[in-house]
């Protein structure tokens, strides 16, 4: 097939049936990824729709490059999230993307729900949808087993929700081969109510290169800049959880819900002690020399009476993947300093199939919510989280998949959801509705989370920016232009779609080369344009869908946390992101001002 | 340049597919999976380790053995070479079947099996030194 992309796999739950549209148009416009991804959102999703009803959709595509070059794996996923009302984006690694495209398909939209339990299979031939009622309350890694080929040929991908998603936790995700995951806002859930448990691709197909001997040479080059080069070498050795110590020597490792800045157990949990302790494989993304994932070793006794008197040799060894977030949202925010508990609970969200930050987050704004007799003692029951209690925590966590009553259902909404009904938004950190990651670098990553369309630190690099502002002393002005021109390139990147560890890899040059080279030439202006274009989308869709940038209250935690710049100032903050308004409003994105917002409230005001 | 090439470390791949994708790019000029003479097998769980199958050039191959047509001929140094105007009309493959290890895949397009022609390129490719090889004398 031609590396140009054009098919879409539309599927329709309730009708149990599926077909492929010819969209060579989008793809040679939008690239792929998140550029395509934004337009059938904005084709698809009709306004205001309730993020559970049948007529929302999932859309799923993939780049020009997938398969193609190095580290270009991942799969961008759009829908709208439960857990914010509005814009659900989120990327993820793992066979998926090389599936799809050897299956020869750029892109799946899926809509409608299905009246029972359902598993869609994607192949060169087709699409299909069944009945699949034994998979329900499964793992994903249960079902990651059964339905994978046994000698398959080509690539093949399983992704599947886990209980929380089936049962509706706002912060559920879906994981894919095991150890990747559509992550952060939600995906699971929806996933979850359309009964859409699992969705298996597999693809035989070959894309043929037009200039062979030019894209062999420049693959080498790839190859050898992502393998040997220090553009990447962090992500090949100790991996994201190098940052454990590097934050915390910079005190801006947040701790105990983002009370503090340093861990005086940072050592326990650091990505050194992972490797010594716990480290038995790395895996990659199919395409991807690196080796990101990497897998720590559960060990679990097996039940006592098989034992035999020698526990260790009838310990049952289970991979958990770890990186940075997940350890410092399952450890130094919970003030917990051992790397296996820290392992345990990361084992147990994939389980479930659970955000790892958003359950960090919840569990932290929970135990403090406690600490300040802020919840009714009746409601919590016998389950009382403490700072550093991994086991308590750990059946918590449990609870909230199982949705087990009124109680765990609030905890089920997300921190913030959490905290409108019980109070405590004090310390309920939570930034447009999504829990911060792990990084108390100062404005850059605040202001960077809070305006990025998925306010994700991957969205715009704040908590990257900071580093280097702190040092240069850099304008809050100029950081805040920054991000927006950081968020814009990174819209253009997530439409090839490359992996996140590999940007410095694909810079402007590069692309322009490669995409020259699969016949789809790009001036550099274009693919900035392309960026903010994209960017422009999302956020007429984020307006459209009731977000008001500068009614996003900044939570109050966010600056009492010590940062690299000191306390941040509440003033400053929210003149960076007036100014970060203005920036875009003279790129022609009308976001409403504080003002315009007052009238609006007062006109609904006056109407009821 | 020609390679001895053997799979001596599959315990550390990574499942990059770095070696699938060197393959198919040298023997077709395409981007592939399928058409490969290197395999990346998923024994059905990433969770399980990966396992690399590659030609290990036999010194007296089954697979040219089982060929009716003379097809598939034994090399001196190993391994085969293959005649695909004898190998027109087959239907059975047996060459396919005879190879226990499952190095052989057929080619559907051409209906011929695809044969290792020692370029090296999945050793040279792979970041982990999965394989062993070594440029062949002759």
């Amino acid at each position: 097939m031609s590396p140009r992309l054009s098919r879409v796999v539309r599927i329709n739950l309730a009708e149990k049936a599926g077909h492929i549209q010819e969209r060579p148009e989008l793809f040679n416009a939008y690239l792929g990824g998140a550029g395509v991804a934004s337009k059938l959102l904005e084709e698809e999703c009709p306004s205001r729709v309730d993020p559970f009803s049948p007529e929302a959709p999932i859309i799923f595509a993939v780049g020009p490059f997938t398969g193609l070059l190095p580290s270009m794996v991942k799969t961008v996923a759009m829908f709208k999230s439960p857990l914010t009302g509005n814009l659900g984006e989120s990327h993820c690694g793992g066979h998926f993307a090389t599936a799809l495209r050897f299956a020869g398909f750029g892109a799946i939209v899926v809509k409608g729900a299905a009246d029972t339990s359902s598993l869609v299979t994607i192949e060169d031939s087709g699409v299909r949808v069944e009945a699949a009622s034994s998979l329900w309350g499964l793992s994903p890694l249960q079902v990651e087993k059964s339905i994978r080929s046994l000698n398959q040929q080509g690539m093949e991908s399983v992704a599947s929700i886990g209980i929380a998603g089936e049962n509706g936790v706002y912060y559920s995700g879906l994981i894919t081969d095991r150890y990747h995951h559509f992550g952060r806002l939600g995906l699971g859930a929806i996933m979850g109510s359309k009964k859409l448990k699992a969705i298996r691709v597999h693809g035989t197909g070959e894309v043929l290169l037009e200039r062979p001997t030019e894209f062999k040479d420049f693959y080498e080059e790839i190859h050898r800049r992502v393998v040997q080069t220090e553009e990447m070498r962090k992500y090949h050795d100790l991996g994201t959880s190098i940052n454990v110590m590097m934050l915390n020597e910079m005190g801006a490792l947040p701790a105990k819900n983002f009370t503090q800045s340093r861990f005086d157990k940072a050592e326990g949990i650091s990505g050194e002690r992972f490797l010594e302790a716990l480290l038995e494989r790395k895996i990659s993304c199919p395409g991807c020399p690196v080796g990101c994932i990497h897998l720590g070793g559960l060990r679990t006794g097996f039940s006592p009476e098989h034992e035999l008197g020698r526990r260790e040799a009838f310990e049952e060894l289970e991979l958990v993947p770890y990186n940075y977030e997940p350890i410092f949202a399952l450890g130094s925010n919970l003030g917990i300093g051992d790397a296996s508990s820290v392992l345990r609970l990361i084992g147990q969200c994939e389980r479930l199939g659970m955000d790892a930050i958003m359950t960090g987050s919840v569990l932290a704004w929970l135990t403090e919510a406690v600490e300040k007799d802020a919840i009714p003692r009746q409601e919590i029951g016998d389950l009382k989280p403490r700072w550093g209690d991994a086991h308590t925590y750990s059946q918590i966590v449990e609870n909230i998949a199982l949705m087990k009553n009124q109680f765990y259902k609030r905890l089920a909404l997300g921190t913030s959801g959490a905290a409108e009904k019980y109070g405590g938004r004090d310390f309920a950190v939570s930034i447009a509705k999504n829990s911060p990651a792990g990084y108390a670098t100062g404005y850059g990553f605040v202001v960077g989370t809070l305006v990025g369309a998925r306010h994700s630190h991957l969205s715009n690099m704040g908590y990257s920016i900071d580093q280097k502002a702190v040092k240069s002393n850099l304008s809050l002005e100029l950081i805040a232009e920054k991000i927006a021109d950081e968020e814009d390139w990174l819209y253009t990147y997530y439409s090839l779609v490359g992996c996140y560890f590999a940007r410095g890899v694909y810079d402007e040059e590069t692309i322009i080369k490669a995409l020259d080279l699969i016949g789809l030439p790009k001036t550099g202006k274009e693919l900035r344009d392309l960026g903010n274009e994209i960017f422009q989308r999302l956020y007429r869709f984020k307006i459209r869908e009731g977000f008001n940038l500068a009614k996003e209250e900044i939570p109050k935690r966010m600056t009492e946390i010590e940062t690299p710049y000191g306390r941040l100032d509440p003033r400053r903050l929210r003149e960076m992101v007036q100014h970060y308004i203005r920036f875009r409003e003279r790129q022609g994105l009308h976001l409403k001002r504080e003002d315009e917002a007052l009238a609006e409230l007062l006109s609904t005001t006056a109407e009821t | 340049m020609r390679f001895h090439i053997e799979v001596e470390h599959p315990e550390r791949c990574i499942g990059c597919y770095s070696c699938v994708y060197a393959c198919s790019r040298h023997l077709y000029s395409t981007v592939d999976a399928t058409r490969i003479a290197v395999f990346v097998r998923v024994n059905k769980s990433l969770e399980n380790p990966f396992n690399i199958i590659a030609c290990r050039f036999c010194a007296r191959p089954e697979c040219a053995l089982a060929c009716p047509q003379g097809a598939l001929e034994a090399l001196p140094e190993g391994g085969v070479s293959l005649t695909p105007s004898k190998c027109e009309g087959c239907k059975n493959f047996d060459c396919i079947q005879a190879c226990k290890l499952g190095a052989l895949s057929l080619d559907e397009r051409t209906r011929t099996p695809i044969i290792c022609d020692r370029c090296g390129d999945c050793a040279k490719f792979c970041p982990h030194d999965v394989f062993r090889y070594e440029e062949m004398k002759t």
